[in-house]
């Protein structure tokens, strides 16, 4: 008779952490913080229409990094629960926590049962509105959320670019020079990163109800020149 | 909720209709009662630069329901969507269809083109009317970004979408709004030329049809002017149009209440 292997519950988790690790780390990584004003997403993306960012609702945005078709399902899954909770409720009841803990629900889940683990980390930033104030929820590949005060880093080499961006100065300053100081975290002394490989996107109150829009190549020129 | 996840075979795509379904939320549109009236007039005039709407603003059960209700809605920043009908559903499919185009919009990371809309709409208006007496009639009209023009849309109750080339009219007022426009319409008509013609189209319209208000001077309520052009969708501020209905209404008292020739 063939008895099964043994493995301990700490190797188990361990050996799956390091699966999912690996999977985002292949990735780039993109950053996100808190402006003036709003919410600022960067990320290193040299691809035009496959978007790391991406827009949940009225004042929630989304990012994220790891393996694509992992973060688009989860992307699409997000405009569907806010869509659909704002038919059934209101508007105002989309909230970005709700949303955080279902995504980190899903994520625990799939990390601790026995398929594959998601290869993701994924990221919602809410602007604030009356009651609700301005916020960004990391969720990494096991479920963990994290609510980050200031701003965030996701993906394989986040520990560097964190230094690198806290380093900078850590006020809330204008969207020209916040926007600069995360492509130079992200981008490290050694390299510089052309604006039409950079996906930034702001939450920002323009006078209309949805505040998410994506800022074109030729404006982020202009916002590092 | 859990979060919303499908498996490909399952998938709903880009569709909030679908998604609903999946969901098992209806479609809270309720059905008829007994009484289907189109207590309404809308019109929507191709001109120029794009499209003119034009709809009075009451609601009609056995009296007057309201007198300050808004029939055309910014279904996005190039479309406007108009409605007659029981007001309860027309509201309701307003609510849909904006939140429709907006989620195919999320879902795609791309717009729906003005077709798209009018086309996804027949489905809804289907699976709103169909089973019930017919209780909801839209109309569409946007600028089309793709083709560069104004376009407008009508529809039957079974959800037949036409296409029209010079002007849509829908509600209870039909017979006289589109006598007004049928004698006043010309190619080529500039915006300012359409915003007095669709404001004259609705007034004769509340002038004749008892489920049509017209310019309501006392509360100082006046129908609802709407231009969508390539600069997007724009609601005529309070001030001008009183003073395009004030127009109209002097030239009526001038010729005590007859229409025609110069006195239109």
């Amino acid at each position: 008779m063939t008895m099964p292997f043994y493995v301990t519950p700490e190797q188990q988790m361990k050996d799956r952490a390091e699966y999912a690790q690996k999977g985002i780390a292949r990735g780039r990584s993109l950053i996100a913080c808190i402006y003036d004003y709003g919410v600022l997403l960067v990320a290193e993306n040299p691809s035009a229409s496959l978007n790391k960012i991406s827009e949940i609702y009225d004042r929630i945005g989304f990012a994220g990094v790891g393996k694509y078709n992992e973060f688009h399902e989860l992307r699409s899954a997000g405009v569907r629960w806010a869509d659909s909770t704002g038919f059934r409720y209101s508007r105002e009841d989309v909230d970005a926590r709700s949303l955080a803990n279902v995504y980190a629900q899903y994520l625990g889940t799939s990390f601790t049962d026995g398929g594959k683990p998601l290869e993701v980390e994924v990221l919602v930033a809410q602007l604030a509105i009356r009651n609700k104030p301005t916020k960004i929820y990391h969720i990494a590949f096991e479920g963990t959320i994290t609510d980050e005060t200031r701003f965030a880093v996701l993906g394989g080499d986040s520990e560097t670019i964190r230094t690198r961006f806290v380093s900078e100065g850590d006020d809330v300053t204008t969207l020209a020079l916040t926007l600069q100081r995360a492509v130079r975290a992200l981008s490290g002394p050694e390299r510089s990163i052309p604006a039409s490989d950079l996906e930034v996107a702001r939450l920002e109150d323009l006078g209309a109800r949805r505040t998410f829009n994506r800022l074109s190549d030729d404006f982020v020129g202009q916002l590092l020149a | 909720m859990a979060l919303p996840l499908f498996d490909v075979t399952t998938d709903p795509g880009p569709s909030f209709q679908n998604l609903l379904k999946m969901l098992s939320i209806p479609l809270s549109v309720p059905g008829a009662t007994d009484d289907p009236i189109h207590a309404t007039t809308v019109v929507a005039l191709r001109c120029e630069e794009g499209v003119v709407l034009v709809a009075d603003r009451q609601a009609t059960a056995q009296a007057i329901a309201a007198r300050d209700m808004r029939k055309i809605a910014e279904a996005d920043r190039f479309t406007a969507i108009a409605i007659s009908g029981t007001a309860a559903a027309g509201m309701e499919f307003i609510r849909i269809s904006q939140l429709s185009f907006e989620h195919y919009e999320k879902m795609m990371d791309e717009t729906l083109s003005l077709e798209g809309k009018s086309n996804y709409l027949s489905a809804l208006i289907q699976d709103v009317n169909l089973g019930t007496p017919f209780t909801v009639l839209p109309l569409v009209a946007g600028f089309d970004i793709n083709h560069n023009r104004g376009r407008v849309f009508e529809y039957d109750g079974a959800g037949g979408c036409y296409e029209k080339d010079d002007f849509g009219v829908i509600g209870s007022g039909t017979p006289f709004a589109e006598s007004a426009l049928r004698l006043g319409y010309r190619e080529g008509m500039s915006l300012a030329e359409c915003i007095e013609l669709g404001a004259l189209a609705i007034y004769e319209a509340g002038d004749n049809d008892p489920f049509t208000g017209g310019p309501d001077f006392v509360r100082g309520i006046f129908p609802i002017v709407v231009t969508v052009t390539s600069d997007g969708f724009t609601e005529q501020p309070e001030p001008e149009t009183r003073v395009i209905f004030e127009t109209i209404n002097q030239r009526r008292t001038a010729s005590k209440g007859r229409a025609g020739g110069e006195l239109r």
